[in-house]
């Protein structure tokens, strides 16, 4: 049988993709690449949870049924977040973060 | 070095490259794209912890439908900041926060790195494996029974929640992204009594003062 990987390489790329999509998430002025970013540390969380559900005996259900639930809420996340984008475009004709202040004290 | 080991690497570079154009890359359609390469090799890693029910669901969920709609939605976006090519700015410094964003992540990261290497990993299936036994054979049935199994037992209640905020993001985003198409409902003629015009030989020329009248006298003929 193939042998298997340690679980900690999972880890680790998982940490580097969580990292970088944090990065992109706090660089980005635009709404979409900041929404981008964020599916990207949502897949990051996947791949952490799928890992454990591998390697962790017993851990099969919980993690991959977790796993299901990042993905559907990932999935209403993306849409309502592009909806409110486009709806800023259209009335404020920007997508920027940092021009949409209204609700700062 | 194995083959896991290769497709592992494969999968890797290709993730960890893309992930930062998605990042650094100045027009946001190709960010998008490297975004859908990202997703595909999430799945690979998924294939690769024999998970596939998850691989599936990945790229039907996230490369066929959010980056989908994502792309749609650059692509219909009429304002220039949206569709790339200006504005977006490269490098690895923000505008507003300098090298903030760099420092802030480069330290999560090695935080969570430093954590993991303090812990020690003796329990057995997290060492290093020869093999762990295929999960088609412990669990009897494959991830895709079991993920059924579970959703409808153990996880019914998060499953009905769920499914319910997917209904309220859905008429969420038709109602935000819904145009206000300016409907004028057209003032319609009101109904011909054709009784009355039988019974009086004038036609509907237009409203006075005695068609209340008229329409009532008829009607209450008519059931006379």
């Amino acid at each position: 049988m193939m042998p298997e990987l340690p679980v900690a390489a999972y880890l680790v790329v998982s940490v580097v993709l969580f990292s970088i999509g944090l990065f992109g998430a706090l660089r980005r002025r635009n709404a979409i690449m900041v929404l981008m970013a964020i599916e990207l540390m949502l897949n990051a969380v996947n791949l952490n949870l799928v890992a454990f559900s591998r390697y962790l005996p017993g851990a099969v259900a919980p993690g991959q049924v977790f796993a299901v639930f990042v993905i559907t809420v990932a999935a209403a996340e993306a849409a309502v977040g592009l909806a409110i984008v486009l709806l800023l475009a259209r009335s404020r004709r920007t997508a920027d973060v940092p021009d949409v202040r209204d609700l700062k004290g | 070095m194995s083959w896991a080991w290769v497709g592992f690497a494969v999968l890797t570079g290709a993730a960890v490259f893309s992930a930062l154009r998605v990042v650094l890359s100045p027009s946001i359609t190709h960010a998008a794209l490297h975004l859908a390469i990202v997703l595909v090799a999430v799945a690979g890693y998924f294939l690769l912890l024999q998970s596939e029910f998850l691989a599936v669901v990945q790229v039907l969920v996230y490369v066929g439908a959010v980056m989908t709609v994502i792309i749609f939605a650059i692509m219909l976006s009429d304002l220039p900041l949206i569709r790339g090519g200006a504005g977006l700015r490269a490098g690895l410094g923000s505008e507003r926060f300098g090298w903030l964003p760099l420092l802030v992540a480069c330290g999560v990261g090695a935080l969570v790195l430093v954590g993991y290497g303090s812990v020690v990993w003796t329990a057995a299936p997290l060492a290093f494996q020869e093999s762990l036994p295929m999960l088609a054979d412990t669990t009897g049935q494959g991830t895709t029974g079991l993920i059924g199994r579970a959703l409808f037992t153990s996880y019914l209640v998060p499953f009905e929640v769920a499914s319910l905020l997917l209904l309220a993001a859905l008429v969420g985003a038709i109602v935000l992204t819904r145009r206000e198409v300016a409907v004028r409902v057209r003032e319609l003629p009101k109904p011909v009594d054709l009784r009355a015009v039988a019974r009086t030989g004038r036609g509907p020329a237009g409203p006075k003062a005695g068609d209340e009248a008229d329409a009532e006298r008829a009607s209450a003929g008519g059931e006379a």
